[in-house]
């Protein structure tokens, strides 16, 4: 048997963090690191190397976007699933940005969380339907912005991942939307994922050119 | 009233009209010194001109404090006024005034009426204007042009000064206002920030270990989630949405109905339409809410996506409880019978849009309407 998933769990709440805890410990995780702050996260990832983290979006001290940058500096290809209690539309978009790999609503249910856990760690994207609805709004918006720099368009959705992200959006499952549109479970899996890698790389773009013309390279 | 008086505008005022009360006495005193030769008791002017001075100090220092600008003050500084300008009538001489000498107390008996007009507005400043300007003509005794002027002069002091009070006075109420407003904001957002990171993820909690329990332990978990999505979206929910111009924000007319089986999914910005239009929208949305309530069971998942495309707006209102054969949704439409029909189809095709409805046995059923984008021209 392979080692168990190394995971931790950044929350403010001590509570929270417990439970999940011991949900993740229950099924079987390795729950490597805990902590309630963000910079103080990303300095204890570093030494524990998770695989997984289960990141709170609001955080007391940093924000989730600069958490995440950190985690990523610090532990290249961690995959980072985002929980919050509230939809704070714009902190949850921006953060999938950062490269987040998925996002959870705090209220959603244990299986469900522990399905989002066992996905997240697979490599998959986790998706909800209001992340959905964000992203596709997203591409939208690059499309009829202006673009800072004409010799780099803005990136575009296939007509199949439009389609299938606007199926996620309501509320369909992927195997609903496999059936729906004749195609495998792991085909609707990797245009979801598709999805959310032109936007990453898109804003990564971004920043580099932001960083460049600040003459911060 | 007197509180909202004692602030912004009012002591710069009340200096001010110090200071006119000293330019008046020094210029006064000028004219006396000019005049005094043709005076009918020229000794009598000295003492007079020292009372003047002994009671412009008397004003400047009891109208500098809000406690004693009361009605006493005002009244003996209209009385000590009007005394000295009839002393002129010894003074100066009842001939001597009626050949234009000017008076004892010329400029400087406009003070009180400026006292009056900035202590209790436009209608007191004017009596002591008319009180004071029926003294100045009756003691000089002649009725030409200039004697009038000057009254005149006086009276409409007194109206422009009593009006900039009650405007500087309306100005304050609302910036009071204004404040207490931001105040109360302030404190509903740290209300929410609390909210947010205590009782919220409590609930939260209860809901996610309950969730797999039977019974009332289950019920229990039930329950706090119903009341984390309802405190959520009170907390986090987008601001009332606040007409732009003749437009609102469709997103924040649609969040109210998220809830524990409801999901609003949608671009992360504000997605604006006529107003009418997107009220019209929310009833439609409201409609189509109420038919999935009405024929599905209880705990049945709906999902509202809201898509904001350069020429059009999508709604999609999807259940994932019981689907509805075709068939049998246009034989009911057919009879005119089913509130999906009326409500939905009749509002959005008023709007100049159409609505497509699909359902599938195993995928519930799908309300889809499209609105065209008005161009704002």
């Amino acid at each position: 048997m392979t080692a168990a998933i190394r995971v931790m769990v950044v929350d403010d709440h001590p509570m929270w963090r417990e439970g999940v805890s011991r949900d993740l410990t229950a099924a079987g995780y390795d729950v490597v690191a805990t902590s309630g702050e963000g910079r103080q996260a990303v300095r204890i990832a570093a030494a524990a190397r998770p695989d997984v983290v289960i990141l709170d979006l609001q955080l007391p001290d940093v924000s989730g976007v600069e958490v995440i940058n950190g985690l990523q500096t610090e532990v290249p290809g961690v995959r980072v699933l985002m929980l919050s209690a509230s939809g704070e539309q714009q902190d949850v978009l921006d953060a999938m940005k950062a490269g987040a790999t998925g996002y959870l609503l705090k209220s959603a249910a244990q299986a469900e969380f522990l399905d989002a856990v066992s996905r997240t760690a697979a490599g998959d994207t986790v998706f909800t339907p209001g992340l959905a609805g964000l992203v596709l709004g997203e591409f939208r918006r690059l499309a009829t912005a202006p673009p800072a720099d004409k010799s780099e368009p803005a990136p575009k959705l296939t007509e199949r991942e439009t389609e299938v992200l606007r199926l996620v959006a309501k509320g369909l499952s992927y195997r609903q939307i496999a059936e729906r549109l004749v195609l495998s479970h792991r085909t609707v899996q990797n245009h979801v994922q598709n999805t959310l890698g032109k936007l990453q790389l898109h804003n990564r773009v971004e920043l580099t050119r932001y960083a460049i013309e600040q003459g911060l390279d | 009233m007197a509180d909202a008086r004692n602030s912004g505008l009012e002591a710069p005022l009340w200096r001010a009209i110090a200071v006119y009360r000293i330019a008046a006495l020094a210029y006064t005193s000028g004219l006396v010194i000019v005049y005094v030769s043709d005076y009918w008791h020229p000794v009598w002017a000295w003492p007079v001109l020292a009372v003047m001075a002994g009671w412009t100090v008397v004003t400047t220092y009891g109208y500098a404090d809000p406690a004693r600008r009361r009605t006493p003050l005002l009244v003996a500084d209209q009385l000590v006024t009007m005394a000295v300008l009839t002393s002129s009538l010894y003074i100066v001489g009842a001939d001597e005034l009626a050949l234009g000498t000017p008076t004892i107390a010329v400029a400087w008996h406009v003070a009180p009426v400026l006292c009056w007009a900035v202590a209790r507005g436009r209608r007191a400043g004017i009596t002591a204007a008319l009180a004071m300007g029926a003294t100045d003509l009756v003691v000089r005794a002649h009725w030409d042009q200039s004697a009038w002027t000057g009254t005149v002069l006086m009276l409409l002091a007194a109206i422009a000064v009593g009006y900039l009070m009650r405007i500087a006075q309306v100005a304050q109420e609302r910036l009071e206002r204004a404040v207490e407003l931001e105040a109360a904001t302030r404190e509903r957002e740290r209300l929410a920030r609390d909210i947010h990171d205590s009782v919220l993820q409590v609930l939260a909690l209860v809901k996610r270990r309950g969730a797999g329990l039977d019974g009332e332990a289950g019920e229990l978990a039930r329950l706090a989630g119903e009341q984390e999505a309802a405190l959520r979206s009170l907390v986090a929910g987008r601001q009332t949405s606040e007409p732009v111009g003749d437009e609102l924000d469709l997103m924040a007319l649609l969040h109210p109905y998220a809830g524990p089986d409801v999901t609003v999914s949608g671009p992360a910005g504000a997605v604006r339409l006529p107003a009418h239009t997107a009220r019209e929208l929310r009833a439609a949305v409201g409609a189509a809410l109420d038919n999935v309530t009405r024929h599905c069971g209880p705990g049945t998942k709906v999902y509202l996506f809201v898509e904001d495309e350069p020429d059009e707006v999508v709604v999609t209102v999807r259940d994932d409880g019981c689907g509805i054969a075709t068939d049998r949704l246009a034989q009911a439409e057919a009879q005119g019978r089913l509130g999906v029909a009326q409500s939905i189809r009749g509002r959005v095709a008023d709007l100049g849009g159409r609505v497509q409805i699909v359902s599938a046995p195993d995928q519930g059923t799908e309300v889809e309407m499209t609105v065209p984008r008005v161009p704002i021209s």
